[in-house]
C-alpha cells in the first residue's frame, strides 16, 4: 500500500497546489513540499526490505483485455530512483521558493512540477510495462508544461513544442516496442518479461523491438541524433533544469536501459546500438559543451555527454559496467543537480548566464564559488569527489568491452578523449566565472545569495564529497540493491574504493585531467578555430525546418483537396458508387438472367419515347429554368402513367399529386432564384460529366434489367396472403403495408415529412421578409379574377375529394397521404389565387401544430397497443371492438392513417404557405438586415 | 418491356446525374429531381414488371396473379421522403441565395 | 413484451412533440422536456448496455408481425453502445445550448429530439428499408440544425452537405433496391440468410449491392475520399451541434459493422467478404489524410473537423481487421473519440468568444480571458484526443496496435498510428501554445470588442468539464468496458446469434 501511496501522494500534491492558488507563496511550496516528504518518509521505510533485496510488486486489475495492469514494483532499481526524485524534489522545491521571482504564480509552477513528480515516481516504480509506457508520455506532457513555463518568450514555447514532440514521439516508439515486447513474452509484468531474456534474444521480432524502445530511451536521455532537445528546453526556469534535466526526467531512458538490461541486454544490436551511440553522445557532447558560452548551455550539453557514458555503460552489455552505470547515474546526479542550481543562483544574483561576461565572482560570491568549484570538480571526474569514482570504473570499463577485438583501442581513445573535453569545460566553467575577468558589464553586481537558496546546493555537493571519500560505507549498500535489479544472478565483483594501484584506467584519467588542463589553455584559439568551422546547422534547427515543411505541406495538400468545390465532392462520391457497381461485374461478369421478357406494346413505346425526350429536354433546356421544369413536370406526368401501367396505381397517385406540389414549389422558387443560368462549364468538364453521367445511368439501368430478367423469390407473398381481413383488415395491399406490416417506416416518414416543414419554416422567418431580389412586380396581375373565382368552389370540392380518397384508401388506391397532398393542393390554390392576406383571414389554422397534432395522432394510435401489452404500432387489436364504430383494428389503421393526412397537409401548407409568402415582401433596409442576421448582436 | 423499363431508367438517371454536376443550385435540384424520378422507377423494376393485377384483393384471383406490393410501398415512403427532401433544398438554395448573393452551389466563393 | 426496446426512439419522438404543443412559447418547458428526454435516453441506454454485457440479442416486433414481414427492432451491444453514447453526447450539447444558442429560433429542441430519434431508430432497426428512413431523419435534422443560424457560412456549407447527402440517399435506395431484387427481403438478418443462400449467378448482382451500400455508408461516415466535405460542414455549425453532429458520422460506422459482419460477413456464401478488403486500405488513408488536414488547419474548429476525419479512420482501421481484438478496439475507441471531439467543439467555441475578432483562428490574438481554466481544458482534451496518456484515446490506440499485431499489414498500420499520433501532438502543442502562450493582453482603454472581454459562466462550462468527467470515468472503467466490446465483437463476428434471435423458431 505504501507505494500506492507514494505513487499516488505527488498527484494529490497537485490538486493541493492548485487549491493554493490564491494563498499565496509559501502555501503553494508547502502544498508542494508537505506531500514529498510524506512520500520521502514512506519510501525510506521500504528502505530494510528493498536494500536486503525483496521485490515489492503491489498489482491491481485494470484492463484485463489489454494486459495492462495497475502494478507497482519497488526493487533496488526502483528505489534508487524514486530516492533521487523525491530528495531532489524536495531540495528543488526548496530552491524553487527562493528562485522564482516574487510576482510568479507559483501554485502553478508547483502544480507542474508535482505532476511532473508523481509521472517519474509511476515510471520507475511500474511493474506494468504498458502502465510505464502511460506515465512515461505524461512525463513528456507535464515537461512540455514547464518548459514552457515563461510563456511569453518565444524561445521558450519552442523548446516547449520541441521537447514535447521529440521525446512524445520517443514515447509513442517506446510504448510500441512494449507492446511487442509484451507480446513476445505473453505478459506485460516486469517479473515475467526480466525473466525471458533468451526468449526475448532470440525471437523474430527482437531487432524492430529493440529499436522501437531504444528510440524511447534515447530521445528521453537526449542521446544522438535526438539530444537537440535538450539545450533548447533550457528556458525552462532553472530549478526545472536542475531537476528534469540533470536529474530525473534525462534519466528515465538510462532507467529504461538499465531496467529491460536483463531482458534485452543479450544480443549483439544491443551492444552496437547503444554501446554505440552512447560512445558517440558522450564524445560528441563533451567537445560541443567545450564551446557553450552559455552556463546552461554548456551544462546541458555536459549531461548529454555524461547521459551518453551512462547509456554506453549500459550498451556493454556486462553486469559490470551496468553497476558502474547505476553507480554514475547516481553520482551525476547528485553534481549535475548542484551545478544547474549554481548556475541559476549565477544567474538570479548577477542577471547573466554567459560565462564570457561573468567573471571574478570569486570574491563577491564566496559560498557559491565554493560550492561550483566542488561540483565542477566531482564532474570532470577529480579524487576524492564521487565522479571520480564511477568515471575510472568506466574507463576501466572500455579497456574490457567485449565484440570489440578487432580494434581494442577504439573505446578507450575515444572515451579518453571525451573525458579531456569534459576535464576542460568543467575547469571553464570554474574558471571562466569566478577567476578570469569578464568582458563586459554584468546587469548586476553579484554577491551570494540567502542561505535558503544556498542550502540545497550544499547538501548536495556534500553528497558529492562524502560519497567521493567514503563510497563503501555510503552508497555501497543502496549501488548493490540496484545492482541487483539490472543484473541477472550474482553481482559481479566491482570494488568501490579510491586507489586501485596503478593502472591502466589511472593513466587515463591523469591524462584527461592534464590533457583537459592543456585544452582549456589553448580555449582562445580552438574558440577561433571552431567558430570558423562550426556548421552552421544545428539539429534543432534542422527539426524547425521540418516541422513547418511538414505542417506547410499538410496545409498546401489540404487547401488543394478540400478546395470547396461541390462538384468535385459529387464526382468523387459517384464515381466511388460507379467503381463499387462496376467492380463486381468486372470481376464475375455481368448476365441476365432465365426469365422470359415481357412482350411491350406500341403504347409502352410510345410513352417511353415521350418519356425519353423529355428527360433530355430537361437537361437541354436547363438553363431556361422555366422551360426545364415544364419538360420535368411533363416526365412527372409520364411517370405517373408508366405506374399506371405496371400495375401500381397508389403510385401513380402519389406521384401526381407530389408532382403536382413539386412543380408548384419549384415554379414559387423561381421569384427568387434567376430564371435562367448562366454557361459556365468548360468543354472537359462537361465532357466528364457526361461519362459520368452516362456510366451512371447505364450502371442503373444495367442493374435493373439484370434484376428484372432473374426470377423472384420474395417475402411478399406474405403480404397478399394476409392483408385481408381478419389479419391486415384492408384490401389494399399496399396501404396495408405502409400503415401496419410496415407502419414504422410510414411513421418515420411522417417524421421527415414534419421536420422539413419547420426547418423550412425557420430558415424562411429568418430571411424571409428581405426576398427582395427577383420578386417581379405583379402589382395588376397578381390575382387573375378567373382563377379567384374558380378556385373558391373548386376548394369545397377538392376538399370532399380528398377525404373520399383518405377513406377508401384502406380497400382501393388512395390513404392519408394522397388525401392529405390532394387537400393541401386544393388550399394552395387559394393562397396563389386570392393571395396571403385573404388566405390568412379564411384560416386561421397554424399548420405547423396541423402537423405536430398530426405526428401525434399517429404516435397515440401506434401507442393503444400498449394497454394491450402489444407492440407499437399493433394496429390488430384483436377481440377489442370500438362501440358504434366496428373493429378496433378498422380504427386503428383510420387514426393512423388520419395522422398521416393531417401531417401532411400541415407540413405541405407550412412549406408552400412559407413560400407563397415571399412574393409579399416589401424591400427591407440594409442596416435593419444586418442586424437581424445577426440576432446575437445587443 | 423490360428493356424499355431499363433504358428509361438509365436515361433517367443520366440526366439527373448530369445535372446534379451542375453550377447552380436551381440546376442542381431538378436534376435531383429526376434522379429521384429514376430511382422510383429503379425500385420498381426491383419487384420485376410481369404483368399482374395492381395488388388490391378482389375475390377469386389468385395471389400469384399480383405484383409484388412491397416495391410500391417502398417507392411510396421513397417518393414522400424525396418530396420532404426537395422542398428543403428548394427552400435552403433560396436562403443561401438570399443571404449569399448567389446560387452557385460553392457560394460564388469557388470559381472554376 | 419489451417496450423498452423502443423507449430510445419514442422518448424522443414524444418528447419532440410535446415540446411543439406545450411547450409553444415557454422556454423552460421545452428545455426540461428536453433534458428529461435525453436523460431517459442515458437511462435506457445504460440499461441496454448492462443487458446486453453478455451477447444477448434481443427483440421487439412493431407492428406485432413477425421478421421478415414487419420491421422488427434489434438490439445487440452495438446498437445498445450507440444509444447510450447518444444520450450522453446530447445531453451536454444541450446544457451548452441552453446558455443562448436555444433561443436564436423556434425549434431547437423540437430538431435536437428529431435527431436523436433518429440515430436511435438507426441504430436499432433490424431492417435495412426503415434503417433507410431513419437515416433521412437524422440527416434532415442535422440539416435544420446545421443550417439553424442561417448564416452564411452554413449555409454555403449547408448547400454543400443536403445535396452531398441527397446523393447518397438515393445510392442508398439504389443499393436498396438491388439487393432487395436479389434476395427479396428487406429484413438485414433474412436477407443475411437469403445471401448465403445465393448461386453464382447472382454473385456479382450481391456483390455489387454489398459495395454500393458501403459507398453510401462510407460517405456518412467520412471516409477517404468522402471525407472532404466534414471539416467544411462541422466547423460552420454553431458549436452544440458541431459537438452533437460528432456522433452522427459514427452512425456511419455502425452501418458499415452491421452490414458487414452480419449481411456480407465470411459467411455469405457468394457475398462472402463483399467488403472486408476495401475497409482497411481507405480507414489508413483517410487516417493520414485526415491528421495532415489537422496539422494545416487555419483554425480550431477546422481543426476538430480533420480530427474527426481522423478518429474515423483509426476506428475503421481497427474493425477493418475484421478480427475479434480489431473490433473490440474499434468499438471501444468509438465513444472516447465521440466524447472527446465534442467537448473540443465546445471549447473551441468558448475559445473563439474569448478572443475577440479572431474567434478560433490560428492567429496571434487576444489572450482569452480565462486562459487558466480554458488553456487547463484544452490541455486535457487535446491529450485524449491526441491518444496519449492518461486517457481512454491512449488505451484505445493501444488496444489497437495490439489487435493489429497478427495482421499481414502491421507495419503499415503501426507506421501510420504512430506517425499520426506524433502529428497530432505537432498540431495540438502549435494550436496551444499560439493560442494560451504567444496571446497578446487586449490593449489598455480600448473598448471591449465583441464578447472578449466576457468570460464563460459556470453553466457554460458545466457541459465541457461534465464530457471531460465522461472520459476520465471511461478511463477508469475501462477494464469492464474492454470486455463489453470483447463480448459485442465476438457477437457480430457470429452472426448466426442475431439471425437466430431475429428469426428465431422460423428457421
Amino acid at each position: 500500500m505504501a507505494v500506492l501511496l507514494i505513487v499516488l501522494l505527488p498527484f494529490i500534491g497537485v490538486l493541493l497546489a492548485v487549491a493554493s492558488g490564491r494563498l499565496g507563496r509559501r502555501a503553494a511550496a508547502v502544498a508542494a513540499a508537505g506531500p514529498t516528504l510524506v512520500a520521502f518518509a514512506l519510501l525510506m521505510s521500504l528502505a530494510p526490505s528493498v536494500l536486503a533485496g525483496e521485490v515489492l510488486v503491489l498489482s491491481r486489475p485494470w484492463v484485463p483485455a489489454l494486459g495492462l495492469t495497475f502494478g507497482l514494483r519497488v526493487d533496488g532499481l526502483g528505489f534508487l530512483f524514486a530516492l533521487l526524485i523525491l530528495g531532489i524534489g524536495l531540495l528543488v522545491i526548496q530552491y524553487a521558493y527562493f528562485y522564482m521571482s516574487r510576482g510568479d504564480p507559483l501554485w502553478r509552477f508547483f502544480s507542474y512540477l508535482m505532476l511532473f513528480m508523481g509521472a517519474m515516481l509511476g515510471v520507475v516504480l511500474s511493474e506494468n510495462v504498458l502502465l510505464m509506457a502511460l506515465f512515461w508520455e505524461v512525463t513528456s506532457l507535464s515537461s512540455f508544461l514547464l518548459i514552457g513555463y515563461l510563456s511569453d518568450r518565444s524561445a521558450a514555447r519552442r523548446g516547449a513544442r520541441m521537447a514535447l514532440t521529440i521525446t512524445g514521439l520517443g514515447g509513442f516508439c517506446l510504448f510500441a516496442g512494449l507492446v511487442i515486447l509484451g507480446q513476445i513474452v505473453g505478459s506485460y509484468e516486469l517479473t515475467d518479461i526480466l525473466a525471458s531474456g533468451e526468449l526475448i534474444v532470440g525471437h523474430d521480432w527482437y531487432l524492430p523491438m529493440l529499436i522501437l524502445v531504444l528510440i524511447g530511451a534515447f530521445t528521453k536521455s537526449a542521446q544522438f541524433p535526438f539530444h537537440f532537445w535538450l539545450p533548447n528546453a533550457m528556458t525552462a526556469p532553472t530549478p526545472v533544469s536542475a531537476y528534469l534535466h540533470s536529474a530525473t526526467m534525462v534519466k528515465a531512458g538510462v532507467f529504461l536501459l538499465a531496467r529491460l538490461h536483463p531482458a534485452l541486454s543479450g544480443g549483439d544490436a544491443w551492444f552496437y546500438l547503444v554501446g554505440g551511440v552512447g560512445m558517440a553522445t558522450m564524445f560528441f557532447a563533451a567537445y560541443v559543451a567545450f564551446f557553450r558560452h552559455d552556463l546552461k548551455a554548456l551544462l546541458a550539453y555536459s549531461t548529454i555527454s555524461h547521459l551518453g557514458l551512462i547509456t554506453a555503460l549500459f550498451g556493454f552489455g556486462t553486469a559490470g559496467a551496468a553497476v558502474v552505470g547505476i553507480f554514475h547515474i547516481m553520482n551525476h546526479a547528485a553534481f549535475k543537480a548542484s551545478l544547474f542550481m549554481t548556475a541559476g543562483i549565477i544567474d538570479h544574483q548577477t542577471g547573466t548566464r554567459d560565462i564570457r561576461i561573468l567573471g571574478n565572482l570569486r570574491r563577491a560570491m564566496p559560498y557559491t564559488m565554493v560550492l561550483a568549484l566542488l561540483g565542477s570538480a566531482a564532474m570532470a571526474g577529480i579524487p576524492f569527489l564521487n565522479g571520480f569514482l564511477s568515471k575510472e570504473l568506466f574507463l576501466k570499463e572500455t579497456l574490457t568491452a567485449p565484440m570489440m577485438a578487432g580494434t581494442p583501442w577504439l573505446l578507450p581513445t575515444v572515451a579518453t578523449v571525451g573525458a579531456i573535453f569534459s576535464m576542460a569545460y568543467s575547469v571553464r566553467l570554474v574558471h571562466g566565472v569566478f577567476f578570469e575577468p569578464g568582458q563586459g558589464k554584468m546587469p548586476k553586481e553579484g554577491h551570494d545569495p540567502s542561505a535558503g537558496m544556498l542550502l540545497p546546493v550544499a547538501i548536495l555537493v556534500a553528497i558529492c564529497v562524502v560519497v567521493g571519500v567514503a563510497p563503501q560505507w555510503t552508497a555501497a549498500p543502496l549501488l548493490a540493491a540496484a545492482a541487483q535489479s539490472v543484473v541477472v544472478g550474482e553481482l559481479p565483483a566491482y570494488s568501490l574504493t579510491l586507489w586501485h594501484g596503478f593502472t591502466m584506467e589511472l593513466l587515463m584519467s591523469a591524462i584527461a585531467i592534464g590533457g583537459g588542463i592543456f585544452v582549456y589553455t589553448q580555449r582562445a584559439r580552438l574558440y577561433d578555430l571552431a567558430h570558423r568551422i562550426w556548421p552552421g546547422l544545428t539539429g534543432g534547427a534542422v527539426f524547425e525546418k521540418t516541422v513547418e515543411l511538414v505542417v506547410g505541406a499538410g496545409a498546401r495538400l489540404t487547401a488543394t483537396l478540400e478546395n470547396g468545390s461541390l462538384q468535385r465532392y459529387l464526382v468523387l462520391l459517384l464515381v466511388m458508387a460507379l467503381a463499387a457497381g462496376a467492380l463486381p461485374f468486372i470481376q464475375y461478369g455481368f448476365s441476365s438472367g432465365p426469365q422470359e421478357l415481357t412482350p411491350t406494346n406500341p403504347v409502352a413505346i410510345a410513352v417511353w419515347a415521350l418519356l425519353v425526350v423529355a428527360a433530355l429536354a430537361t437537361v437541354l433546356t436547363h438553363r431556361n429554368r422555366i422551360t426545364a421544369i415544364i419538360c420535368l413536370s411533363v416526365v412527372g406526368l409520364l411517370i405517373s402513367i408508366v405506374f399506371v401501367y405496371l400495375s401500381a396505381p397508389d403510385l401513380a397517385l402519389t406521384q401526381l399529386s407530389v408532382e403536382v406540389v413539386t412543380i408548384l414549389l419549384l415554379l414559387l422558387a423561381l421569384f427568387v432564384l434567376p430564371k435562367t443560368a448562366p454557361r459556365e462549364s468548360s468543354r472537359l468538364r462537361k465532357g466528364r460529366d457526361i461519362a459520368v453521367a452516362a456510366l451512371g445511368g447505364l450502371g442503373m439501368g444495367a442493374i435493373s434489367w439484370a434484376v428484372m430478367t432473374r426470377p423472384q423469390d420474395s417475402i411478399s407473398d406474405f403480404f397478399l396472403e394476409h392483408a385481408t381481413y381478419p389479419v391486415g383488415g384492408g384490401t389494399n395491399v399496399v396501404n396495408v403495408i405502409l400503415v401496419d406490416f410496415r407502419g414504422f417506416d410510414t411513421f418515420g416518414e411522417v417524421a421527415v415529412l414534419v421536420l422539413a416543414a419547420f426547418g423550412i419554416y425557420t430558415m424562411l422567418r429568418y430571411a424571409n421578409h428581405t426576398f427582395v431580389e427577383g420578386v417581379p412586380d405583379t402589382a395588376d396581375d397578381r390575382y387573375p379574377v378567373v382563377l379567384v373565382s374558380a378556385s373558391r368552389p373548386l376548394l369545397a370540392l377538392i376538399l370532399l375529394m380528398s377525404i373520399f380518397i383518405f377513406l377508401r384508401g384502406h380497400y382501393l388506391p388512395g390513404g392519408g397521404f394522397i388525401g392529405g397532398l390532394v387537400a393541401s393542393v386544393a388550399l394552395i390554390m387559394q393562397y396563389l389565387a386570392s393571395g396571403i392576406d385573404w388566405a390568412n383571414e379564411r384560416m386561421r389554422l397554424n399548420f405547423r401544430v396541423v402537423a405536430v397534432i398530426g405526428f401525434l395522432i399517429a404516435m397515440v394510435a401506434g401507442s393503444v397497443a400498449f394497454v394491450m401489452d402489444l407492440p407499437f404500432l399493433t394496429m390488430a387489436l384483436l377481440g377489442m371492438d370500438v362501440p358504434l364504430v366496428g373493429e378496433s383494428d378498422f380504427v386503428m389503421t383510420l387514426l393512423f392513417d388520419l395522422g398521416i393526412g393531417l401531417a401532411v397537409v400541415g407540413s405541405t401548407m407550412t412549406i408552400l404557405s412559407e413560400l407563397s409568402h415571399m412574393q409579399e415582401v416589401e424591400p427591407y433596409d440594409e442596416a435593419q438586415r444586418a442586424k437581424e442576421s445577426d440576432p446575437w448582436k445587443p | 418491356m423490360e428493356a424499355l423499363i431499363a433504358s428509361a431508367i438509365a436515361v433517367l438517371g443520366g440526366c439527373g446525374i448530369y445535372l446534379v454536376l451542375r453550377e447552380r443550385t436551381f440546376t442542381v435540384i431538378l436534376g435531383l429531381a429526376l434522379l429521384a424520378i429514376a430511382t422510383n422507377l429503379f425500385l420498381l423494376s426491383m419487384g420485376r414488371v410481369a404483368p399482374g393485377h395492381a395488388p388490391v384483393i378482389e375475390e377469386g384471383i389468385e395471389l400469384s396473379a399480383y405484383v409484388d406490393p412491397l416495391p410500391q410501398a417502398v417507392v411510396l415512403t421513397a417518393i414522400v421522403i424525396g418530396f420532404a427532401m426537395m422542398a428543403f433544398v428548394v427552400v435552403l438554395s433560396i436562403s443561401a441565395h438570399f443571404v449569399t448573393g448567389t446560387d452557385h452551389i460553392d457560394g460564388g466563393e469557388h470559381t472554376q | 413484451m419489451n417496450h423498452w426496446i423502443a423507449l430510445p426512439i419514442l422518448l424522443p419522438f414524444v418528447s419532440a412533440i410535446l415540446i411543439e404543443i406545450v411547450g409553444r412559447g415557454r422556454i423552460a418547458v421545452r428545455r426540461g422536456m428536453g433534458l428529461a428526454s435525453c436523460l431517459g435516453t442515458i437511462a435506457v441506454g445504460a440499461a441496454m448496455v448492462l443487458l446486453t454485457r453478455h451477447g444477448k440479442v434481443y427483440t421487439y416486433a412493431l407492428g406485432d408481425w413477425e421478421a421478415p414481414f414487419g420491421v422488427v427492432l434489434v438490439l445487440d451491444g452495438l446498437s445498445a453502445l450507440l444509444v447510450a453514447l447518444t444520450g450522453v453526447v446530447s445531453l451536454f450539447c444541450l446544457l451548452y445550448a441552453m446558455n443562448r444558442h436555444d433561443t436564436r429560433g423556434k425549434f431547437f429542441h423540437f430538431f435536437i429530439q428529431m435527431q436523436v430519434a433518429g440515430i436511435c431508430g438507426a441504430v436499432l432497426t433490424g431492417d435495412l428499408f426503415s434503417l433507410f428512413v431513419f437515416f433521412e431523419i437524422m440527416l434532415l435534422s442535422s440539416y435544420n440544425l446545421l443550417v439553424y443560424t442561417g448564416d452564411k457560412q452554413s449555409l454555403r456549407a449547408g448547400i454543400h452537405y443536403v445535396i452531398l447527402n441527397l446523393t447518397g440517399s438515393v445510392l442508398f435506395l439504389v443499393a436498396i433496391g438491388t439487393l432487395y431484387g436479389v434476395t427479396g427481403t428487406l429484413n438485414m438478418a433474412d436477407m443475411a440468410l437469403r445471401v448465403s443462400e445465393l448461386g453464382a449467378e447472382d454473385i456479382a448482382l450481391v456483390r455489387a449491392g454489398a459495395l454500393l451500400l458501403t459507398v453510401v455508408f462510407l460517405l456518412k461516415s467520412a471516409i477517404l475520399p468522402l471525407y472532404l466535405w466534414l471539416p467544411n460542414v462541422y466547423s460552420s455549425a454553431m458549436a452544440p451541434v458541431a459537438a452533437l453532429f460528432a456522433i452522427l458520422t459514427k452512425v456511419g460506422v455502425y452501418a458499415i459493422l452491421r452490414v458487414s459482419t452480419l449481411i456480407f460477413g465470411p459467411e455469405a456464401g457468394v457475398a462472402a467478404d463483399a467488403i472486408e478488403p476495401y475497409l482497411l486500405p481507405l480507414a489508413t488513408l483517410t487516417l493520414l489524410l485526415g491528421m495532415t488536414g489537422a496539422l494545416g488547419s487555419t483554425h480550431l474548429r477546422k481543426m476538430m473537423g480533420y480530427l474527426i476525419v481522423a478518429s474515423l479512420g483509426t476506428m475503421l482501421m481497427a474493425m477493418g481487421l475484421f478480427t475479434e481484438t480489431g473490433i473490440a478496439s474499434g468499438l471501444y475507441y468509438l465513444p472516447h473519440s465521440t466524447v472527446a471531439i465534442a467537448m473540443l467543439f465546445l471549447l473551441a467555441d468558448l475559445i473563439g468568444r474569448q478572443r475577440g475578432p479572431e474567434d478560433d483562428h490560428l492567429v496571434v490574438a487576444h489572450m482569452p480571458k480565462q486562459s487558466g481554466v480554458l488553456g487547463l481544458i484544452f490541455f486535457v482534451g487535446a491529450i485524449a484526443v491526441a491518444g496519449l496518456p492518461p486517457f481512454s484515446g491512449f488505451l484505445g490506440k493501444m488496444w489497437i496496435l495490439q489487435a493489429s499485431l497478427p495482421a499481414p499489414q502491421v507495419v503499415i498500420i503501426w507506421a501510420v498510428i504512430l506517425s499520426t499520433s506524433v502529428m497530432a501532438l505537432v498540431a495540438f502543442s502549435r494550436a496551444g501554445s499560439l493560442i494560451f502562450w504567444k496571446g497578446e493582453e487586449p490593449p489598455k482603454g480600448e473598448p471591449p470588442r465583441g464578447d472578449s472581454q466576457m468570460g464563460a459562466t459556470a453553466f457554460e462550462f458545466l457541459p465541457v468539464v461534465g464530457l471531460l468527467i465522461c472520459i476520465v470515468l471511461y478511463t477508469a472503467f475501462a477494464g469492464p468496458v474492454a470486455e463489453f466490446c470483447t463480448v459485442t465483437a465476438q457477437n457480430l463476428l457470429t452472426p448466426s446469434v442475431y439471425i437466430e434471435a431475429v428469426l428465431g423458431a422460423q428457421r
